[in-house]
């Protein structure tokens, strides 16, 4: 009977002002602070607060039994500081209950390793920095944003040091194998790859408030009995944290499903474990090659959801085209602003896909469209420009 | 010389709508009625339009009873076996085509009647609804009997909308028919485009005494593409209001060209992006501003990012006056790429501004502009060196901008009234 790890991705991003062309060289401010402000109070009225609270519990409850992971994006733990410091607190506390592994991301949850090493690096290294500043730990297993992996990433990991790594479990890269064992990607010599089971995740993250899906209402001994019939060393359910009462309501009954999960779960003679104790417990005896780069997001589980369209891709090259400039001239708040404009967010936004996955981009965006989502951006980027050629003026930097 | 009655047939009218056609009517209206005693009759009239000098009646202001004195004295032969009218048209929103419009069977008789809920679609619909067909139908019976019980002695009709209740005014009254041309259904749709629109246009001209394009440019497709005798034709420029105009301090070091309009293939938007792309290459020194939204914004959004022009190329989407005249007033220089453009206004407000324009060789407005740099809309090679020229020749810009403002001068309302005048005295001298 195989194991269970338990992950959830906790991020907001930094939404932008609509920032029409009037604003370009005027108006400093890029994003839009009450905007932020009030989806981090609702999304901590209806999640993290009320999440952290039942997890805890439990924790508690089940004297170490019950074990899981976060990862919390460091525009999030900055927004939190900034305007929530007692749900940050909440986080703490649930951290410290001993029953919470923290993973390593990056910083500003980009697609920075897409686009630049070193800009890559710094973001681990800041996440890394923060993450211990705040909950005094140190991940050992890293998770890339929105589990954009491939082979490269999993060897770049490992040099960076850390003993595993998420991701998502790809049909065409696992041909055939199962997603419920731990992998080595080629070219390394130490570290694991984790591979998220999309059906048994999703179950749990969309379908489980469809009412049309033929398993409604899905019940936590039920689904226990299902991951208790699953082959494999581990089974790892992976999804957003928002998923428990922001995405999925409170009256979609998601609360009582994980209020009930540990007793099902021990009903069934099932285990807990956390991605680093799964690395410490299981071998990875087979290979899992990823060439091209995955993602756990829309159908195509690729950079899509972000690069597919040219507006998205004009952005986000753009953006970073600036990182020579932007770390010449080493202002840190120039260079923060800089770095929240690589947030996936920003261009997920922009994505014009249609059907179940547009209407789920749809479902997030702060804007009318993706087409006011890039123009915005491209406004900002404008400022922006206009900022760091004054700063490189100021400074006397000519390149 | 006795005082000329003149009944004004009209679509838009400010303040309901500020669109192009509008705004033209009212500059003329305004004018001609120094001279002339006006009526001007349009399908909505806003409640609130108080016009000092001109009445503006309006259908949804009618009530049945004021026309049915005159309900009996008159037939309406023209649409009494149509059952079905395809068009298409909406100019101010995007992509919703309205389906055919459907007219139900009926005698001959009693299509001529007007009822009480054919009036009642003026009161509630919009001026472009899926209707427009059957409000173009109702408009010209409706207006032949209001003019069977008025005084006048010309009739004055404002593009193709009214151009069918000209005809029917005038074959119930015997009065001359002067059609004003603003936009043709060449210029919104090309030269291969020969539905219902062309064909009341066509018959409208060959039904008037005179056809008064807004521009030589719009004469010549009237002669040539609708095959109306040219003497009938007489371009008249339209006027520009007066605009207080001011310069602002741009907050960006860059230079501005701006594109004003509806982003629509007539205005030829994307051969503005084809000339961008060619200057900023040549001189990135600048910021590139679509003004306005329509059919093609994403489109052109879309391009614009696979060229990479983003960081240069900029769109505001649709903006108020106040915005408009915001952005007139730091912009170095202007560009109206248009496929087919009758006259341009925008253009004219632009040099008021002080701008300096680069225009295609399809436009009317450059007939007025004399010294604006010329080039044809699909030569997006020479479009991008006139641009680049202005921006990087402050002689040039200045020299330009000048002539601008003295053939400014010379473009009113007033002047264009005086054409306008002369014309209807050769029908009722």
């Amino acid at each position: 009977m195989p194991d269970v790890c338990l992950y959830f991705q906790v991020h907001q991003p930094n939404r932008l002002l609509p920032y029409d062309f009037f604003r370009i060289g005027e108006n400093a401010t890029h994003e839009d602070d009450t905007l932020n402000a009030s989806i981090l109070d609702k999304v901590a009225q209806k999640c993290y607060l009320p999440a952290n609270a039942l997890f805890q519990k439990l924790i508690e409850e089940n004297r170490g039994r019950f074990r899981m992971a976060l990862s919390i994006s460091g525009t999030l733990i900055e927004q939190m500081q900034r305007f929530r410091p007692d749900v940050l607190d909440s986080f703490k506390s649930l951290v410290a209950s001993g029953g919470v592994e923290l993973l390593a991301e990056t910083y500003y949850h980009s697609l920075a390793f897409v686009h630049s090493n070193k800009e890559f690096d710094r973001q681990v290294d800041m996440h890394l920095q923060l993450i211990e500043d705040v909950f005094s730990v140190r991940p050992r297993v890293f998770r890339n944003t929105e589990l954009i992996y491939n082979d490269a990433i999993a060897a770049k990991a490992e040099t960076m040091g850390f003993d595993g790594i998420v991701a998502e479990g790809v049909e065409c890269n696992l041909s055939g194998l199962s997603p419920n064992f731990l992998y080595r990607a080629p070219e390394t010599a130490r570290i694991k790859t984790l591979l998220r089971n999309s059906r048994l995740s999703d179950d749990l993250s969309f379908r489980f408030s469809d009412k049309n899906w033929s398993e409604h209402p899905l019940t936590a001994e039920k689904f226990a009995q299902w991951l208790a019939e699953s082959e494999g060393d581990v089974i790892n359910l992976f999804m957003d944290y928002e998923n428990i009462g922001e995405h999925q309501w409170r009256d979609t009954g998601i609360f009582d499903f994980w209020q009930a999960m540990p007793e099902a779960m021990q009903e069934a003679g099932l285990q807990w474990v956390t991605p680093s104790e799964a690395v410490d417990l299981y071998r990875a005896s087979q290979s899992y090659s990823s060439p091209s780069l995955t993602s756990w997001a829309d159908a195509e589980r690729d950079l899509s959801a972000w690069m597919g369209n040219v507006m998205q891709q004009e952005a986000i090259g753009k953006i970073h085209k600036l990182e020579h400039k932007i770390l010449a001239v080493n202002d840190p708040e120039l260079t923060h602003t800089w770095a929240k404009m690589q947030t996936s967010d920003h261009f997920y936004w922009m994505a014009t896909k249609g059907g179940t996955d547009g209407s789920v981009h749809r479902y997030f965006t702060p804007y009318p469209s993706p087409y006011d989502a890039y123009i915005y951006f491209m406004n900002v980027l404008a400022d922006l420009h206009i900022r760091l050629r004054r700063a490189l003026q100021e400074k006397g930097i000519n390149l | 010389m006795k005082r000329l009655r003149v009944l004004k047939l009209g679509w838009e009218f400010p303040p309901l709508i500020n669109g192009g056609l509008g705004v033209a009517c009212l500059g003329l209206a305004q004018a001609l009625a120094k001279s002339v005693d006006l009526t001007v009759l349009v399908p909505i009239a806003s409640p609130d339009a108080d016009f000092e000098n001109f009445a503006l009646r309006g259908l949804n202001q009618l009530e049945i009873e004021e026309i049915a004195t005159t309900e009996d004295r008159y037939r309406y032969h023209s649409f009494a076996q149509v059952r079905q009218i395809p068009i298409f048209l909406n100019p101010y929103e995007d992509g919703q085509a309205a389906a055919a419009t459907e007219i139900p069977i009926s005698s001959e008789r009693v299509f001529s009647k007007t009822t009480r809920a054919q009036l009642d679609t003026f009161k509630l619909g919009e001026l472009y609804g899926p209707d427009l067909a059957t409000k173009v139908i109702e408009f010209s019976k409706i207006a032949a009997k209001l003019a069977l019980s008025e005084d006048f002695d010309i009739i004055h009709a404002h593009d193709w909308m009214t151009f069918l209740a000209g005809v029917e005014v005038k074959k119930a009254t015997g009065k001359p028919l002067v059609l004003h041309i603003h936009a043709l259904q060449y210029d919104r749709s090309g030269a291969d485009d020969y539905g219902w629109i062309y064909e009341i246009e066509k018959y409208g001209m060959e039904q008037a005494d005179f056809i008064l394009p807004v521009s030589r440019y719009t004469g010549e497709i009237i002669a040539h593409h609708y095959g109306i005798p040219t003497e009938k034709i007489r371009p008249v420029h339209n006027g520009a209001e007066p605009v207080a105009s001011f310069a602002t301090k741009k907050k960006f070091p860059e230079k501005l060209v701006l594109f004003l309009g509806r982003l629509t293939s007539q205005k030829g938007p994307e051969f503005f992006l084809e000339t961008a792309a060619r200057v900023i290459a040549a001189y990135p020194n600048v910021r590139f501003v679509v003004a306005g939204t329509g059919e093609k914004l994403r489109p052109l959004i879309e391009s614009g990012a696979f060229r990479g022009l983003g960081s240069h190329f900029h769109f505001t989407g649709f903006l108020d006056k106040e915005k408009v005249h915001d952005l007139l007033s730091m912009t170095d220089v202007y560009c109206m790429p248009s496929v087919s453009e009758p006259f341009g206004l925008s253009a004219l407000e632009a040099a008021q501004f002080g701008i300096p324009a680069v225009i295609s060789k399809q436009s009317g407005v450059a007939e007025v502009l004399k010294g604006a740099l010329l080039a044809d809309y699909w030569d997006v090679e020479l479009m991008a060196k006139h641009i680049h020229d202005l921006l990087t020749d402050p002689t040039l810009h200045a020299t330009v901008a000048e002539q601008a403002k003295l053939d400014i001068a010379a473009s009113t309302w007033d002047a264009a009234a005086a054409k306008v005048l002369a014309i209807y005295r050769e029908l009722s001298p």
